[in-house]
């Protein structure tokens, strides 16, 4: 700890020479200079280390002792520091260096968007840049608030925005709208229907009356739940019996088969890369591309394109807005290849699959389902033949 | 000197005479930790310094401390620490 404070306050090692330099060790104590390091190599010579700033006091001691002060060495920080004052070049660019970095720091180099889970980070990003905040732009001339409302009205997902300036990063806050709650307009009325084939397992009637009981058979288009009640006239009434109109409301459930298909043909385009490659190279600079390949054109018909950027990232894994690009185009000839039967017939099902679910939708659930290939005309089709438990019931307003 | 000697004189016997300790009223005081540190209190300057002998001013009395590798390590106009071994202190 001595050596660090030594290190900082700096530190200057003197030899002082008289008649009597034990009289200025005792002058310096009485002065309260502080001193270390005290030798003695011979009579009338001392040596000892002094503090930076105390050096200057000596003189005048040793003065009052007839000594003769010589510094013979001087460490620290203060004494390095002294070492510049006359390399106004050095300085100068030190200041430079400085004003650089507190010019610089104005500028916005990093965007960050918090609390955005349903809209992209990506649409918000090209919304603001739109507005005239992008990675490069100076802070200070940004009119934030208007930044931001001008941004929220275009961005349809979002209630509520705020961009923050923290010396070079914008801190972009939304919070997202929260989907309004569907409302049964219960005025209008009307029959709930049946949306698929299928045998009606369970029935819950909230509003109308049963048109089928559980274990019925229905066919697309078939009344489940009639909107409109019968009303019975009065015991021993002659009236015949009244129908009241209302909106038809319940569940309904059932087992039903869905059959669905898909074909792929088993001969396709494919790409034989002749070898032949072109790469261009362009720098990013604060959302500006420099280009190093000028006008030259691509002298292939038919290409890939494949692009690599390579961002320049603060330690925190912040990426800043200086990026290298490089766009490789690799020449290729079409030719014509067979597709893999297997790989396509497994392409087919999950896609047939993924529709199933999607028919379904959250109530209905899979009971089984099977699925068969068959070639045909060059090409593959595959059928999923399904049993599922599901929603039959669909509501169709009375005309 | 010799006006510094006569008081030094004066001050012991009058903490002889009012049974008071003799550092309170300003006379020399050394305190051995050890033998590795000497504490010396109301000193009147070093006189000589070298690495196996300090002599120390106490007024009418010289302190010579003797031992290897002595060191200054702090001083005051009151106070001083000396350290390394110390074998002696002797009283001229």
């Amino acid at each position: 700890m001595g050596r660090i404070v030594n290190l900082l306050r700096g530190s200057a090692a003197l030899e002082v020479t008289g008649a009597f330099p034990e009289r200025f060790l005792n002058l310096c104590a009485q002065r309260g200079v502080a001193f270390w390091d005290v030798a003695w190599p011979e009579r009338g010579t001392l040596r000892l280390t002094v503090a930076w700033k105390d050096r200057k006091k000596l003189t005048e001691l040793a003065e009052r002792t007839g000594c003769i002060i010589t510094e013979t060495e001087a460490g620290g920080l203060p004494p390095f520091l002294v070492r510049f004052r006359r390399r106004y070049g050095l300085l100068l660019g030190l200041a430079l260096a400085i004003g650089a970095v507190c010019w610089l720091s104005r500028f916005v180099l990093v965007i960050d968007v918090e609390g955005n889970e349903t809209v992209p980070a990506q649409v918000i990003l090209a919304e603001l840049r739109r507005e005239g905040l992008r990675p490069g732009v100076y802070g200070p001339g940004l009119a934030l608030r208007d930044i931001s409302n001008q941004a929220l009205i275009r961005l349809d997902g979002l209630s509520w925005m705020t961009v923050n300036l923290h010396g070079i990063r914008a801190q972009v806050v939304v919070r997202e709208k929260v989907a309004r709650p569907e409302i049964v307009d219960e005025s209008v009325l009307g029959d709930i229907v049946a949306e698929a084939p299928g045998i009606v397992t369970r029935m819950e009637v909230w509003s109308g009356d049963a048109a089928v009981a559980e274990g019925a058979t229905v066919l697309p288009g078939d009344v489940l739940i009639r909107g409109s009640v019968k009303m019975d006239p009065p015991m021993w009434s002659e009236n015949p019996p009244e129908w009241m109109p209302v909106r038809a409301m319940g569940r309904v459930e059932g087992r039903t088969w869905r059959i669905l298909s898909a074909s792929v043909p088993l001969q396709a385009e494919g790409k034989t890369y002749t070898g032949d490659e072109k790469s261009r190279w362009t720098l990013m600079i604060l959302g500006q591309r420099v280009n190093f390949y000028q006008n030259s054109g691509i002298p292939f018909d038919r290409y890939d394109k494949i692009s690599e950027t390579w961002n320049l990232t603060l330690p925190g894994g912040e990426a800043l807005p200086f990026a290298l690009r490089r766009e490789r185009y690799r020449a290729y000839e079409s030719t014509t290849v067979q597709v893999d039967g297997d790989a396509a017939r497994a392409m087919l099902e999950e896609r047939l699959s993924a529709r199933l679910r999607e028919l379904l939708g959250e109530t209905g659930e899979v009971v089984s389902e099977n699925f068969s290939a068959m070639c045909r005309d060059g090409g593959l089709t595959v059928t999923l033949t399904a049993e599922c438990r599901e929603e039959l019931g669909r509501f169709v307003p009375a005309q | 000197m010799e006006r510094n000697a006569k008081k030094d004189g004066l001050l012991a016997r009058t903490a002889q005479a009012l049974d008071l300790p003799g550092d309170v009223v300003g006379l020399p005081k050394v305190e051995v930790t050890g033998r590795h540190e000497l504490r010396m209190e109301n000193h009147r300057g070093i006189l000589a310094y070298g690495t196996e002998e300090i002599l120390i001013s106490g007024g009418r009395v010289i302190y010579r401390v003797r031992g290897t590798e002595l060191e200054l390590k702090a001083m005051t106009a009151g106070e001083l620490l000396i350290t390394g071994t110390i074998l002696a202190v002797e009283l001229e």
